[in-house]
């Protein structure tokens, strides 16, 4: 039997929120269609939105974290990542101080993950350098 | 106002490159504006071709083949005849004006042509502004 | 429920159970339309059926043809997409013989929508709806009506405003080159918008449009520069039948001109020097 059918989301890359529909043939992701008659992007997408499938299924796409271990990039689990991660965040604070930490948000994420981001910056390290992506 | 306008001619070898050798060792004088590029087959001139070398800067582009029935892979031509009136016709439709696509037969016999074929071309293309000036 | 509608939901019932699926619109979650191929197995889904927004459905048919190409499909499509599930076939990207057409026909609302000189399908055997004559195209003859610096500046600003998503290109029916010439940095320059003067991304695709635009629009209404493009295509597809005696769409056999050489007559129309 074949399957068709369209998966109406909406655009991952940045703020505006544009609609798309993800075009599923036999469970596998084909490709990106516009929505037409939506609100917001009224059938258009940009050259982003026309490609959101493409990282999908990629093989370069990361699954698991990876720790530099003598110059190169091996597995890890998470917990390995993140004790590693907040040993040099603390390490780097005490020694040159919250200011010399930044950090970078994506569109990717959702509304509540970019506020817990900015919630750690300022509230656990000290600093305001909070940036983002989708500086479009 | 009248400028030395830059004319690029796509020469095919066969024909018309001949002819404007034939120009040549006949002493026959003809206007310095016109910078040949010689291609195996006029077929070859892609509507890409012509366009980037006027986006380059060119203020003409001349497309010289061999006459209908003499070309040397039998209808390398008639792609020429077929496609060539057409993006003369983009051109016009564009404001852009389409005496800056010229296309003739030129054989290799025809040494007398292809120099008043020049002479007239360039006095044509001198009348109007340079191209880049109307892209501004 | 619209008369057209039934029409078509009874159309497509008739000839669900004998086919792999029959590709039409359905409407999704906040009434938003999208394609969908509707099986056998799950009739009730045509409960959903949609006709407008018109959406892509000729590449949507490329797309499953080319993971099955011997399925047998039926296909909702109005006169655009008729038009262009035939040049797809005459440049050999699908085959018609398992394929039943079910031509939907546009009414005046959506042929004035689309400014659509043929809101009417020709091939199709079985019929949706009254066909109507086509509607006139006013923006074309507003362009066309121009001078020629007026022509310039109007184009300039239409494609100033282009943010190269390349939308056009995947949602026509008819762009289906494995290596496009639009992705080639020797003709599309990247990295720099607006695009160098002339714009050789729009005029590259008008000149590859010739002879393959089936006038569906989709490349306008996806824009979201709203750039009127179809205008360019639309005038080069009156001198294409002036020239060539070519219309997309029309006769099955007949071949394109640009796989074809210069016939007996057809020279002198080109207007070329003797």
């Amino acid at each position: 039997m074949i399957k068709y059918e369209n998966v109406l989301t909406t655009c991952p890359y940045c703020g505006t929120g544009c609609a798309l529909h993800l075009q599923v043939l036999d469970n596998t992701l084909v490709g990106v269609l516009p929505a037409k008659n939506h609100i917001i992007s009224n059938g258009g997408l940009c050259i982003k939105g026309w490609n959101a499938h493409a990282f999908v299924n990629h093989p370069d796409r990361l699954n698991k974290p990876l720790i530099r271990k003598n110059g190169k990039l091996k597995e890890a689990t998470w917990d390995e990542a993140l004790k590693l991660v907040a040993d040099k965040l603390g390490a780097i604070k005490t020694e040159s101080g919250p200011d010399s930490v930044a950090f970078l948000s994506s569109a990717k994420c959702t509304n509540e993950e970019n506020y817990l981001m900015q919630k750690f910056a300022r509230a656990v390290i000290g600093t305001n350098n909070v940036d983002h992506c989708a500086r479009l | 106002m009248m400028h030395e306008p830059k004319i690029i001619g796509f020469l095919c070898n066969w024909c018309s490159y001949r002819g404007a050798d034939s120009a040549g060792m006949a002493r026959l004088k003809y206007p310095p504006n016109i910078k040949i590029i010689r291609v195996p087959c006029s077929g070859r001139i892609s509507p890409e071709l012509v366009l980037r070398t006027f986006r380059e800067g060119a203020d003409a582009v001349m497309v010289l083949g061999c006459h209908i029935g003499d070309c040397h892979y039998s209808t390398g031509n008639h792609r020429t005849a077929k496609r060539m009136p057409v993006l003369k016709k983009l051109l016009e439709y564009t404001g852009i004006e389409s005496e800056r696509l010229y296309i003739n037969w030129v054989s290799a016999a025809e040494g007398e042509k292809f120099a008043t074929v020049i002479k007239d071309f360039t006095e044509k293309i001198s009348a109007l502004p340079p191209f880049v000036e109307t892209m501004k | 429920m619209s008369d057209r509608l039934t029409s078509l939901h009874e159309a497509i019932e008739k000839v669900l159970p004998d086919l792999d699926g029959v590709l039409a619109l359905k409407s999704g979650p906040g009434g938003i339309v999208s394609p969908y191929l509707f099986s056998k197995e799950h009739p009730e889904e045509l409960a959903k059926l949609a006709i407008w927004p018109k959406e892509p459905v000729p590449d949507t048919l490329k797309i499953i043809l080319r993971a099955h190409p011997d399925a047998k499909l039926a296909i909702v499509c109005r006169g655009c997409e008729e038009r262009g599930i035939v040049e797809m076939f005459k440049h050999a990207q699908l085959g018609l013989d398992n394929l039943t057409l079910i031509g939907l026909q546009c009414e005046k609302d959506e042929a004035e929508f689309c400014r659509c000189a043929k809101p009417f399908t020709v091939h199709a055997k079985t019929i949706v709806g009254q066909p109507i004559e086509g509607v006139a195209d006013p923006l074309t003859e507003q362009v066309s009506a121009l001078s020629q610096p007026e022509k310039l500046a109007f184009w300039k600003q239409e494609f100033e405003h282009c943010i190269k998503c390349y939308g056009c290109r995947n949602i026509c029916p008819q762009c289906f080159c494995n290596i496009c010439a639009l992705e080639d940095e020797k003709w599309v320059e990247t990295g720099r918008l607006p695009m160098a003067k002339p714009s050789m991304y729009h005029l590259v695709r008008a000149m590859h449009m010739t002879a393959k635009c089936v006038a569906c629009r989709e490349c306008e209404e996806t824009c979201p520069a709203d750039i009127p493009m179809a205008v360019h295509f639309r005038l080069i597809a009156r001198d294409v039948k002036e020239m060539f005696n070519y219309e997309t769409g029309a006769d099955m056999e007949q071949k394109p001109p640009q796989l074809l050489v210069l016939e007996e007559g057809e020279y002198d129309r080109t207007g070329l020097p003797h």
